[in-house]
Parts: structure tokens; sequence; C-alpha cells
């Protein structure tokens, strides 16, 4: 059963994303970290920002389709050597 | 429990400057402009890379990425060594892609949008389109399919967000630039690029929380 958000868990919800970013004061990182303990309906935010923001990360790590990566490499031979063959005629 | 989330830029000052597989690419411009075609050419895999998750994450147009790759490549590869300042690289970077990836689009407005996820798409040497695997080769199904699916809701979820927001969240929490540079890139304060943040991490946890 879902534990209905007070005020204070609405007024909590920038605070959770100011933790992720690192913004909060030392005190005021206790303080949410006390609420979070006892109040279920924010630790559940809490999870749940933490699992939008790790998902938008890991899509910054994949790495390129072979094909992509394939074409892109090829791209970059032809203009070194492009380069390279106008600097030999200068 | 606080939240636990790996810390970016300025959060840890040892990485600032680093993307999110730890690139630094002030070091890595100094080396091409000295001479080291290593370098170089690590420096433009790197702008390609970034041009094609642009295409497919912002702009939500896979179709477009090679030409915006091609754009960005050629740009990098024509300004680095005028860049005087290597540590102001990565905001030149990211601004450059942005504007690759406008003109390309801007080249294709007439056609029609199709919207793909990360892994569904890439385009082949005769301009269709056919699916993609990723980082996922050696992983066991269950999880394949888990990243695939994540992904895939993650894509949905960016492009219900207004263009601006979009914008940030891929720069801030998918590229991994601090909030300085992200306000560098898309010309706001870092003030309005926290608040902006804020809501759309709200509204993508929404979305995909939604069942």
């Amino acid at each position: 059963m879902k534990t209905p958000a007070s005020d204070r868990c609405r007024s909590l919800l920038e605070q959770l994303s100011k933790d992720i970013d690192g913004d909060l004061t030392p005190a005021e990182r206790r303080s949410l970290t006390a609420h979070l303990r006892r109040c279920p309906c924010c630790q559940t935010m809490a999870d749940s920002l933490k699992h939008t923001v790790d998902a938008c990360r890991k899509a910054g790590t994949a790495r390129l389709p072979a094909d992509v990566r394939l074409r892109a490499r090829a791209r970059i031979a032809t203009l070194l050597a492009s380069g390279a063959a106008t600097r030999h005629r200068t | 429990m606080p939240i636990v989330v790996t810390k970016r830029a300025e959060t840890n000052p040892s990485i600032k400057g680093q993307d999110a597989r730890g690139t630094d690419y002030a070091t890595l411009l100094r080396a091409a402009q000295g001479g080291n075609q290593a370098a170089m050419e690590r420096l433009l895999m790197k702008t390609q890379e970034i041009a094609y998750r642009f295409s497919l994450l912002v702009c939500g147009h896979a179709d477009d990425a090679d030409d915006a790759m091609q754009e960005a490549l050629l740009k990098t590869y024509r300004h680095a060594a005028q860049i005087k300042e290597p540590a102001a690289f990565r905001t030149w970077l990211y601004r450059t892609v942005k504007n690759a990836c406008l003109i390309s689009r801007r080249r294709r407005v007439d056609e029609p949008a199709r919207l793909h996820s990360l892994d569904e798409v890439s385009i082949a040497p005769d301009g269709s389109l056919q699916r993609i695997d990723v980082e996922d080769q050696g992983r066991r199904p269950d999880q394949v399919m888990e990243n695939s699916r994540l992904r895939q809701s993650l894509h949905r979820a960016l492009q219900t967000l207004p263009p601006d927001s979009r914008l940030i969240v891929f720069l801030r929490e998918v590229e991994g630039l601090s909030t300085r540079e992200v306000a560098a890139v898309v010309g706001i304060s870092e003030a309005n690029v926290k608040t902006r943040l804020h809501r759309a991490r709200l509204s993508l946890r929404r979305h995909l929380e939604a069942p």
C-alpha cells in the first residue's frame, strides 16, 4: 500500500535532485537521510529518481554499433589522408 | 538512505572535463594539436560518437546521424588546431555537434519524422535502416533484453520532454557535462539548468515508471 505524500515530502522533491548532484549541505543531507529512513514514500521516489538518472548515464556509455563505427573510422581515414595530401602539395 | 548515484564533474573535481567514459578532452586536444595522429583520430571518433547519440536522443532522427557525424567531424578537424583554450574545447565540441545536428535536420525538414531507439537501428551504406547490436555482446539474454527495454523506454521518455529540457538532460545526464558546461552550451544560467534538469528528471521518472 502506498504511503500518501505529505507537504513535507513534496517540498523534499527538489532536495532529492540536489542530492543526486551533490549540491546539498551536510546538514541538509543529514535531514534528508533522516526523512528517507522513516518515509517509504520518499524512499521510493529517491530510488526511482536514481534509477532514472542511472538509465540516462548508461545510454552515455553505450558503444557505437559496429557498422556505424566502421563508417566513422572510414570517414576519419579519408579526411586524414586528404589532409596529408593537401599538406604535401603545399 | 541517501541517493547514491555515480558522481560527476562538479562533485568530483578529479574528473572535471572528462566524459562518462573518462576521456579527458583537453589533454586529447593538446596531443592532437602537437601532431599526435592517434590523438587526433580518437578526438574525431569521439566527435562522431557524440553526434550519433545527439541525433538519436535529442533530435530523435536516426536518419540524420551519418550527416551529423560527417558535419561534426569536418568542423572539429578544421578548427581543432586553432582552439587556444583546450579547457574550453569540450563546450565548443558540444556546441558544434548541436549545430551540426540542427543543420542536417534542416536539410531533411521535408521528410517525415521517425523515432528510433538507440538499440533499434543503424543506417546501412544504402541509406536503409537495420537493427543494431551495441555493447551487449557476451551478456546473458535476460540482461540484453533488460538493457534493450530500458533504452527503448528511455528513448520514448526523452521524446516527451520539451526540446530544451531534452538537450539539458542529454548534456548533463547522458554525456556527463557539469552544470556550468551545460549552461555554456545551451546559453542559460546554471540556476536555470538546475531548475529545468530537476523538472525533467521528475518527468522522465514518471514516464519510465509508467506501466
